[in-house]
């Protein structure tokens, strides 16, 4: 039971961050790297202003507009300046390790003790539940925000860009521009991931971030395996189930007995294995088609 | 006559300029389009059709030349600017449309062509709902009944239908066709081709199409032009027009430039 409530707390935690890798991976068709720089990048934001006494809910939304802005960076790398969206993305990570160092000013900071947190805001509950209330409630707003976004007149051409650029540049719509949004909205969400965690664990550290994108896309991947062909609201409500089950394996790996230093070992294998099982899969169908159809001319020649 | 939709001026266009394999594609053409001209264009492989359509649509930049459309000067604006002067039908009917978008959001896309998209107006919109399906009921093909069907599941010549009703509901200033019709079947392209030349008349849309098919360009629009090696080389309107033959033409053709022109469909009529 301890399990199942912990991997909830951090699987909706993962499937905020895992929400805004979505957008620039599935919209754009971008595995954006950027992800696991402005993950700490939320974490570091918001630890160093929670220790200099400001609101935590203000600190948690500031970290939003920082993530805004690594986004903006990487996005206008790749559009404006032509560089392949996978280098811009380890570009904008690379220097987002000093950014993130050079705000908490040490690689680590912890936010236990008499620090107010959105945690130790919500008095009255455990740490675990007020998590999984605070992660409930934000994703619901989330969700809510992204999809009324994506159907307004400039969502609308964003989702045209990512699914037909020379349509939408017939149509008057700025590529550029409209990738660049994804691309901020992305990081700004994955940032805002990245500051709960800090609360939800009680510290930032600078190398947090290192395996973001496996993870979010590993929930991603899990979604679209289990459930097919969704409109893009429902299909971000399976994400938060992708990402709880995801953390469920991982919890039960843990326990038993897989060393926490080869974790990460782990997480790669995982999504290996979840990206090639669909093309798996269509090979085993394809394989037993053949052997149906060789089937049917030896029973011919037996005629 | 200040009434001019597209004024091309000098236009040069090079492929690989500069270097040992540069190609000259246009070599100072000029054109002008009147208002409400519909002007096929032909031409052999290579005589730069497509180079000129790209030009004119901003897919290509200008290496020398000028290019307004209403008057307006665009020969260094992107495709999206000058995207509110044009509306434009490509040969791959994937090409006009977004596949996993529906069929009210991409027309709801191309009402919008032209104008400041907002974040806070919702993309489709209920009361442009009867409208759309109005225009899509003039289409013939049963589509105003799809409004939320996803437009990567309908067949090309659907697809086809759709884009050029995206290109014309905002009665551009100039409608390219691209070979509009060159990678449907017979019977579809004949169906988009009337379909066309409906919408063009209805509208009085200035039109510039492309097309290998000899017979359509003869049968539609009342100007008709040839190209060769990146120059006008037969320029026909009116009456005259009308009284053009495939023969005439392909003579006409090899006079002008020596060379034979092949016409896919005459061998199948």
């Amino acid at each position: 039971m301890d399990l199942l409530i912990s991997s909830l707390s951090l699987g909706l935690l993962w499937s905020i961050m895992a929400i805004g890798v979505y957008l620039t991976f599935r919209i754009l068709d971008i595995a954006d790297m950027t992800a696991e720089g402005s993950f700490p990048l939320g974490a570091a934001v918001t630890a160093r202003q929670i220790v200099a006494g400001v609101n935590p809910w203000l600190a948690t939304l500031s970290d939003l507009l920082a993530g805004c802005l690594a986004g903006f960076v990487s996005g206008f790398l790749h559009t404006k300046l032509k560089i392949p969206a996978l280098l811009t993305g380890i570009l904008t990570l690379t220097g987002l390790y000093s950014v993130n160092l050079l705000i908490m000013g040490q690689s680590n900071i912890s936010l236990l003790g008499r620090v107010s947190t959105v945690i130790t805001q919500l008095s009255g509950l455990s740490p675990t539940f007020a998590a999984i209330l605070i992660g409930a409630l934000v994703l619901a707003v989330v969700i809510f925000l992204l999809v009324t976004f994506f159907n307004t007149e400039i969502g609308l051409a964003a989702r045209a860009v990512g699914d037909n650029e020379q349509m939408s540049a017939a149509n008057g719509i700025n590529a550029d521009n409209m990738k660049i949004i994804i691309y901020m909205i992305s990081n700004g969400l994955i940032a805002l991931a990245g500051s709960l965690m800090a609360q939800i664990n009680g510290y930032a550290d600078s190398s947090m971030g290192i395996g973001t994108i496996v993870i979010a896309l590993a929930a991603i991947i899990i979604a679209e395996v289990l459930v097919q062909n969704l409109s893009f609201g429902w299909r971000l409500i399976t994400i938060i189930g992708g990402a709880i089950i995801y953390r469920l394996i991982i919890a039960l790996v843990l326990q038993w007995g897989v060393d926490p230093n080869n974790l990460r070992l782990f997480y790669a294998l995982m999504l290996t294995v979840f990206l090639a099982a669909p093309l798996l899969q269509q090979r085993f169908a394809q394989q037993r088609r053949r052997q149906k159809n060789m089937a049917s001319f030896k029973e011919e020649q037996h005629d | 006559m200040t009434n001019q939709a597209l004024e091309i001026k000098r236009l040069h266009q090079y492929f690989n300029r500069g270097t040992s394999n540069e190609r000259h594609i246009l070599r100072g053409l000029d054109l002008t389009l009147d208002s409400g001209e519909f002007v096929a264009v032909i031409g052999g492989n290579g005589a730069g059709k497509s180079t000129l359509m790209n030009s004119i649509a901003g897919n290509l930049p200008v290496d020398e030349g000028q290019i307004l459309i209403n008057q307006e000067d665009v020969t260094y604006e992107s495709v999206a600017q000058r995207a509110r002067l044009i509306g434009r039908v490509f040969q791959d009917p994937q090409m006009g449309t977004a596949p996993l978008l529906t069929v009210e959001e991409n027309l709801s896309l191309a009402m919008l062509r032209g104008q400041r998209r907002k974040i806070l107006t919702p993309g489709v919109k209920r009361r442009q709902r009867a409208f759309l399906q109005e225009k899509l009921a003039l289409l013939n093909l049963g589509l105003e009944d799809r409004l939320g069907a996803e437009i990567g599941l309908l067949s090309g010549g659907q697809r086809q239908a759709i884009t050029l009703l995206m290109a014309t509901l905002q009665n551009p200033a100039i409608l390219l066709l691209d070979e509009h019709t060159a990678a449907l079947d017979p019977e579809t392209s004949q169906i988009v081709m009337n379909l066309t030349a409906k919408l063009v008349a209805e509208q009085h849309l200035t039109t510039l199409m492309i097309t290998h098919n000899m017979a359509a360009a003869l049968q539609f629009g009342n100007r008709l032009i040839m190209l060769d090696h990146g120059k006008i080389a037969v320029d026909i309107r009116g009456a005259e027009k009308e009284k053009l033959t495939v023969p005439d033409l392909l003579a006409l053709f090899k006079q002008r430039s020596g060379q034979e022109l092949t016409d896919d469909a005459m061998l199948l009529s």
